[in-house]
């Protein structure tokens, strides 16, 4: 019998069902969010409200590695947001939003990542990068496709 | 809670700690103008209209959610929150489309109104003018987006009243939208066409199809009312544009329903597509005719003089008629729909101090929905329990802890004995197992609802017995606006010798009646009604109680008698 709890008590609980989701399922689809939703005995729309609320979490199927690139302040003024984001278009052919053909690189446009000392910052899935140039990201991204 | 002194635009008063600026304002009778508040649902400081400025507080706080304490000195009409509240109307106009004068709301809007207020004559900002989607998929309101301020009223109240949540936003920032369920057309989502959303909403962002375009504020008026449609009788408001009801809204100050209606008493009565009787009608050998008020009760005397008579009478009838039936009629006067409650019954109030509902062969959802209402956001809220019992319909499900079997019932009892606040909904079919409940788990609450919304004031007028096909051979029914006449009753009338209906709508009784007698609508009835509670309801007042009235066609039968 599942345990009716007051609504604070689910909605505390949500963004972690929402994480734990996101990472079985890949991305959020209808199928994690409805799933999220009788789970936690959360609506539909509270559930969908908050999965399209926060930038880290997609409710689109994404490439295996999602870029998100910070356009923080911070970073902005580091001279990182515009010309990172610029460089990986180029190279990736793909604006923010968007997944590569090969279906490896999804691009994202991100809020401050909590990096602002070793600015610009880009997060790839769950592992953050800093300082970047545009040699170091030729590097990760050889990198990433090898592996 | 204690009292504290707080002094708002050097008026001095003492309020309740833990008041909102904009509630203690209320009360010293300072205005705040507001736009995201509405006193039924909880302040979440969105829109940022009701800034004021506290003495020790840095920058400028909004009333509606900031709590007094003691000392506060508040300040609302300084240029300070002139000139904020002036930069937010200016942002607000700029965001959408607000070109007044193709709206709909013009003339009842909020936000025009506090735009008039406060002097907005002209853009100061570029308009961003996005060109939104305008989602008409409901069947008797439409969403406009355009018109939409994100004031979250909508939200709110689908949540925090009707516990149905089907409301929700998608996205941040510039890019937010009000959505259903998981951004599906209106239409096809969880909504119940309650339509509170519809009467909280403060912008023309979400449209009554009937109502739209026919008088703003200034040419309605509004008369208090109560609906008759189920036996919880909420009250309601009549707006009205000369003689015509052109809108139903929930009364916010009534019990039991504190402003919430349902589909049934907001909508229904305006789209009510069946034919209407409009004159009295007479059956002759070549078929039906029109005939004077006069000649049909004639008709109907001679035959109720002479017959074995049986009056039926439908819960959708005034206590007036009823009145008149029950004193001057010949014959057994009997209830269309069924007997009242066995059980004196609790509140409707109850039901929100509950944590556990027990809802006993009713389908509450339709049938009685308010109550549904009042299940549904204590368990989405509050966290309370719901079991449903036997045949309940299928509509509770996503707020039911477990549906079980009437035969299951002793499994459930320990459950019950170990909640705080038992409540039992019933009506009619669930009684007795409510009762058999009621014996083992002494002090539980059983709202026992009435079979049809004036049951219980028939049966107080004298009228008590249920309805049976044998013992007359002339047959007189009130119907009043009944739908689904019971089948037994259809059938013994047709065989009977004379049959006459007094309705609001002509079938099925065409097919079985010799004489049709016009009846007005609920909403266009005049009388007064008594709920499941046993309080009495006044009905109307809409149209006037002219010959043509319920009681009043009776009253000139029964001077025929
Ligand atoms: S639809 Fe109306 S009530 Fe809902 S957020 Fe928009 S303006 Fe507010
Ligand atoms: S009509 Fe009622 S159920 Fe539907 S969205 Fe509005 S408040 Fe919610
Ligand atoms: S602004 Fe980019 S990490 Fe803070
Ligand atoms: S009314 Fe206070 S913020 Fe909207």
């Amino acid at each position: 019998m599942t345990k009716v709890l007051p609504d604070p008590a689910k909605r505390a609980m949500l963004l972690t069902a929402l994480y734990i989701a996101q990472e079985q399922y890949g991305s959020l689809t209808p199928d994690a969010l409805e799933r999220v939703s009788a789970r936690l005995g959360i609506s539909p729309a509270q559930v969908y409200e908050t999965a399209t609320f926060y930038s880290m979490f997609r409710t689109q199927p994404a490439g295996r590695y999602v870029l998100q690139v910070c356009e923080g302040l911070s970073c902005y003024l580091a001279d990182g947001a515009e010309n990172l984001a610029a460089y990986i278009q180029n190279k990736l052919h793909i604006c923010p939003g968007e997944t590569t053909t090969d279906g490896l690189f999804t691009l994202q446009m991100v809020q401050c990542l909590a990096s602002c000392s070793s600015s610009p910052a880009m997060r790839v899935n769950d592992t953050l990068y800093e300082n970047l140039t545009a040699d170091r990201v030729d590097m990760l991204l050889d990198e990433l496709r090898g592996g | 809670m204690a009292n504290v002194n707080v002094v708002i635009n050097g008026i001095a008063g003492s309020v309740p700690a833990g008041t909102t600026v904009l509630e203690a304002a209320r009360q010293l009778h300072v205005d705040i103008p507001t736009l995201c508040d509405h006193p039924a649902i909880q302040p979440i400081g969105a829109c940022r209209m009701c800034l004021v400025e506290i003495e020790k507080q840095r920058t400028l706080q909004p009333a509606c959610t900031f709590p007094v304490s003691e000392g506060i000195v508040v300040k609302t009409d300084t240029p300070a929150t002139m000139n904020a509240r002036r930069f937010v109307l200016q942002l607000l106009f700029s965001e959408r489309n607000h070109f007044c004068m193709f709206c709909q709301m013009s003339g009842s809007c909020e936000l025009q109104t506090q735009a008039y207020k406060h002097g907005l004559d002209s853009w100061r900002y570029d308009r961003a003018f996005p060109v939104l989607p305008l989602d008409a998929t409901r069947q008797y309101f439409i969403m406009d987006h355009n018109r939409c301020i994100l004031c979250r009223r909508c939200i709110r109240a689908c949540d925090q009243l009707v516990g149905n949540a089907t409301l929700g936003l998608k996205h941040r920032g510039a890019n937010t939208m009000i959505i259903a369920d998981m951004d599906v057309p209106f239409g096809e989502s969880s909504c119940i066409s309650c339509g509170t959303c519809l009467q909280v909403c403060p912008t023309g962002a979400l449209i009554d199809r009937a109502s739209a375009y026919l008088g703003a504020t200034a040419e309605v008026k509004r008369v208090k009312s109560t609906c008759t449609h189920c036996s919880i009788g909420c009250g309601t408001e009549l707006v009205m544009r000369d003689d015509r009801v052109i809108r139903i809204e929930g009364d916010w100050t009534a019990e039991p329903n504190h402003g919430l209606i349902c589909e049934m008493g907001r909508f229904q009565p305006l789209n009510d597509k069946r034919a209407p009787v409009t004159k009295p009608m007479v059956k002759e050998a070549d078929g039906w005719h029109e005939t004077s008020l006069q000649a049909a009760l004639e008709r109907v005397a001679t035959n109720l003089k002479t017959g074995k008579v049986t009056t039926v009478v439908s819960g959708l009838a005034t206590n007036e008629a009823a009145q008149i039936i029950a004193k001057r009629f010949p014959g057994a006067k009997q209830l269309m729909e069924g007997q009242a409650p066995a059980v004196t019954s609790s509140p409707l109030k109850d039901m929100d101090a509950a944590d556990l509902f027990i809802v006993v062969n009713t389908d509450v959802a339709h049938e009685y929905p308010v109550a549904s209402f009042a299940i549904k956001r204590s368990v989405h809220l509050r966290g309370a329990r719901l079991y449903l019992v036997g045949d309940t319909g299928d509509s509770m499900q996503p707020w039911t802890s477990r549906s079980i079997q009437e035969a299951q019932i002793d499994a459930l009892l320990p459950i019950i004995e170990g909640a705080q606040n038992p409540v039992i909904i019933c009506g009619k079919k669930g009684e007795a197992l409510a009762m058999k409940i009621a014996k083992v788990v002494t002090g539980i609450k059983i709202v026992d609802l009435a079979p049809a919304g004036n049951t219980m004031g028939l049966v107080q007028a004298g009228i008590r017995q249920q309805f049976s096909a044998n013992g007359f051979d002339t047959c007189y029914i009130l119907a009043a606006e009944a739908q689904d006449a019971p089948q037994e009753l259809l059938e013994a009338c047709a065989q009977a010798k004379f049959t006459a209906v007094q309705a609001s709508y002509k079938q099925p009784w065409m097919d079985i009646a010799q004489v049709i007698l016009p009846t007005p609508v609920s909403h266009l009835k005049c009388g007064t009604f008594v709920n499941f509670e046993g309080k009495t309801g006044v009905v109307n007042a809409a149209a006037a109680c002219n010959a043509n009235g319920e009681a009043q066609v009776l009253e000139q039968l029964a001077n025929l008698l």
